[in-house]
């Protein structure tokens, strides 16, 4: 029998990698940004998980609204990684320095 | 071990072993089909826990669209992979040591201490004419009202926000307009004449 | 489930704000760039018009609507009524500021009734759910806003910095919920509120999922160690957005932060109560301490928010109803008062321009002594110097936390505040001591100085009978 920690565990590694891909890529914008989506899949897997063995849909009505929320989400910051690109002709995070003080 | 169990292990160290390929690869466009992969097996262990409609919502929107969306972005930025990397092997043991601290602590908490079967009994399976996707519609459109209304709106603001980043009159377009097109006329639109002085082709000497 | 008209009349507010969005976006289509001015005067109009269906919908008992996804109290609609206020002030001041950088186009008001939209439905939200969407939908309405001047390399860097750490935050806003969810099985506040008080659960794993809420919660106030966004984002947005951000939600954050924490968790408050005191005591350190070193005006202002946002959770972790009214109170005077000061920063800013530089405020008594004296009023209300009603907002947080018995977090704030008076004060000195090194006379439209006027000369009066406010906040909590 497959037992809720074990989906709640598989959850807490993906979370646990998010982060490590954050720190991991700290200079590379776009894999940060695939790093917010594999959290966000670490949430989500939490939420069904505990939706099943709750035997209660709104955690599954919530990993719904996540979805929708993170496909604007993935499209704004897309959008502002396209302008960020055309005034500054790099996503590395190092050249980001206008703004220090 | 039942069948269930070892699909539930396979899907997942395929699941953790494409994540971790997200991270450490060097070209963001294979860390963005190893995505796609995690997004995959994610789907199906939603099957397991009879999450049918979000699995396939998943597959569809996510890898269906956000991440095209995000292979999209990756192909048209022309990055430079090496400065990219710079300071990743640098970063590996704090990266190793956090994301290993983190998981630990957390498997303390949601670990089979307080989440195991004695706690959380497995569920029986659903009977066979059950069908998750009625079950969540009937909810989606009569208890959560109020947030369907507002996912509404945080779409349109994705689309304005995206159009309005992004888009941009170029100087150099030389798109046609059909609507002015097909306004010409026969007459002066079409041809025009044009009076001017003969001239005398010279012979040459 | 019967569906039932009345039920929608709490939320006529909301209808109203996004159907003034959606007709400011379609007739923005339809007109020209002469005649922006339509666009900006429809959504200061229905901005007012919202003020008063507010307050027609208003009653003293709470009511909770739409299967318990959404509450309308006192303390929501004082909140939605000071949102409105403080956002026509701020689209006024920003009017010129925009048509002078190339900015003025229908796309900033209509992110910023959808930025509105989204602060109601946090204030009003009674699940996480609900909260979590308002938060979302504000927070995707303001990357968009701070990358708005599409052709400036700050604005995008800051938005991207933003956005970045705004989704991680999310992320770990969300993880929390789902533990919260996983303890309690519900995601309805009043639902969750019962169940902790059963207390079936172990509280080690509410504690778990608590620590990753107040951490997302921390990240989307600013509070310290979570405020790296802050200054660079207030820098390199357009001081328009930079001024709207740092005003109308911050007294939304407070709103999440009350329904979180006290309407979703209370029977948890002694666990949160520590965590508020480390986040308030670092943020007020931090921001204060930080705040000296900086020359730009906008960045200095930003680590100031950070030590704002200390004082205003110090009044939340005191868990009393005086506590909550004090912070409400501060958060509501906050907004006002940077509102204000935001408002000069775009005064003196001209085409080609930004003010941003503390040396720009060399002299300003010289160039027009009656603004150098609205300056002076703002900064003194942020340092909480006496008459100024900053001072007040400071009192009655302190005094609600020494009731409490946590005298030492209120002298540590007491002792904070008190360097922060420094860079506060240093301005004034730059303003009426130094010489001007520009002796351009001030110039700005009428009805920009005279909201800033009215602006300056509320912190005074405000200051002098603080009891109306008050008493409105006092309230407000208590229904």
């Amino acid at each position: 029998m497959i037992a809720l920690s074990d989906y709640l565990m598989l959850g807490a590694i993906l979370f646990s990698l998010s982060i490590a891909g954050i720190f991991l890529n700290r200079k590379n914008v776009i894999i940060i940004l695939m790093c917010v989506e594999l959290m966000l899949l670490a949430v989500n897997m939490n939420f069904i998980a505990f939706s099943r063995f709750l035997d209660d849909s709104a955690g599954q009505v919530f990993v719904f609204f996540i979805l929708t929320v993170a496909a604007a989400e993935a499209a704004i910051g897309l959008a502002i990684l396209i302008v960020l690109f055309r005034n500054r002709r790099t996503i590395n995070v190092a050249d980001l320095d206008a703004l220090k003080g | 071990m039942t069948f269930e169990k070892i699909l539930f292990y396979v899907f997942s160290v395929i699941l953790v072993l494409s994540a971790t390929m997200v991270i450490t690869r060097r070209d963001p466009v294979h860390s963005a089909l190893f995505l796609v992969l995690a997004f995959f097996t994610s789907a199906i262990l939603w099957m397991l826990l009879e999450a049918e409609f979000l699995a396939i919502v998943l597959v569809l929107v996510y890898v269906g669209a956000v991440m095209v969306l995000f292979l999209f972005v990756v192909m048209m930025l022309d990055t430079d992979k090496a400065a990219m990397r710079a300071g990743f092997v640098k970063m590996m043991p704090v990266g190793l040591i956090v994301a290993g601290t983190m998981a630990f602590e957390m498997f303390l908490i949601v670990g089979p201490q307080y989440f195991g079967l004695d706690k959380f009994a497995m569920p029986a399976p659903h009977p066979a004419d059950y069908s998750n996707t009625e079950e969540l519609g009937r909810v989606l459109y009569t208890v959560y009202m109020y947030p369907v209304e507002i996912a509404a709106v945080i779409l349109l603001v994705g689309i304005i926000a995206a159009i309005g980043l992004t888009m941009r009159k170029r100087p150099d377009n030389k798109s046609l307009d059909p609507s002015e097109q097909v306004k010409v006329t026969k007459g002066t639109d079409r041809i025009r004449v044009v009076k001017m002085a003969s001239e005398i082709k010279q012979e040459a000497k | 489930m019967q569906f039932e008209a009345s039920n929608l009349i709490p939320v006529v507010p909301e209808l109203f704000i996004l159907s003034l969005a959606c007709l400011v976006l379609v007739i923005d289509l339809f007109i020209d760039d002469e005649q922006r001015i339509f666009t900006y005067a429809l959504t200061q109009v229905g901005l007012v018009f919202a003020i008063f269906i507010t307050l027609s919908v208003g009653q003293t008992e709470a009511q909770i609507v739409f299967d318990g996804s959404y509450i309308r109290d006192g303390m929501s609609d004082v909140l939605k009524v000071s949102i409105y206020i403080v956002t026509i002030g701020a689209f006024l001041y920003s009017k010129e500021y925009l048509v002078e950088h190339g900015l003025f186009k229908g796309e900033y008001y209509v992110l910023g009734l959808f930025a509105v939209l989204g602060m109601m439905v946090m204030v009003s939200a009674q699940s996480f759910l609900t909260a979590y969407l308002g938060l979302e939908l504000l927070s995707l309405s303001l990357y968009a806003l701070v990358a708005f001047d599409r052709d400036s390399k700050t604005g995008s860097e800051a938005a991207m910095k933003y956005f970045v750490l705004g989704a991680i935050a999310s992320g770990m806003l969300l993880y929390g919920i789902s533990m919260i969810y996983g303890a309690t099985g519900a995601l309805n506040f009043t639902t969750v509120t019962t169940a902790l008080m059963g207390t079936g659960m172990e509280d080690i794993v509410l504690v778990f999922g608590l620590v990753f809420v107040v951490i997302g919660l921390a990240f989307k106030l600013g509070a310290v160690p979570f405020h790296m966004w802050m200054p660079d984002v207030y820098h390199g947005a357009p001081t328009a957005v930079a001024q709207f951000l740092s005003s109308a939600p911050k007294i939304a954050a407070f709103a999440l932060a009350m329904r979180l924490l006290v309407d979703g968790m209370l029977p948890l408050h002694s666990d949160w109560q520590q965590m508020l005191v480390i986040l308030a005591i670092l943020s007020m350190a931090l921001g204060n301490v930080i705040a000296i070193a900086q020359t730009n005006i906008k960045r200095m202002l930003a680590y100031s928010t950070i030590s704002h946002v200390g004082f205003i959770m110090m009044g939340i972790l005191a868990g009393t109803s005086e506590g909550y009214s004090a912070s409400m109170f501060y958060a509501i005077i906050y907004a006002v008062t940077s509102l204000g000061a935001f408002g000069i920063i775009i005064l003196l800013s001209k085409k080609g321009f930004e003010a941003e530089n503390l040396d720009d405020y060399k002299g300003l008594h010289e160039r027009s002594p009656w603004f150098a004296a609205m300056m002076m009023l703002f900064m003194f209300s942020m340092a909480g110097v006496p008459p100024t009603v900053g001072f007040w907002a400071k009192l009655f947080v302190l005094d609600a936390v020494v009731s409490v018995e946590l005298t030492w977090v209120a002298l540590v704030g007491v002792f904070f505040s008190i360097i922060g008076a420094f860079y506060y004060i240093r301005i004034i000195k730059l303003m009426y001591f130094d010489k001007a090194e520009n002796v351009l006379p001030v110039i700005g439209n009428l009805d920009t100085r005279i909201a800033l006027s009215v602006n300056g000369v509320l912190m005074l009066a405000l200051g002098l009978f603080p009891a109306a406010l008050l008493t409105i906040c006092v309230r407000a909590i208590g229904s």
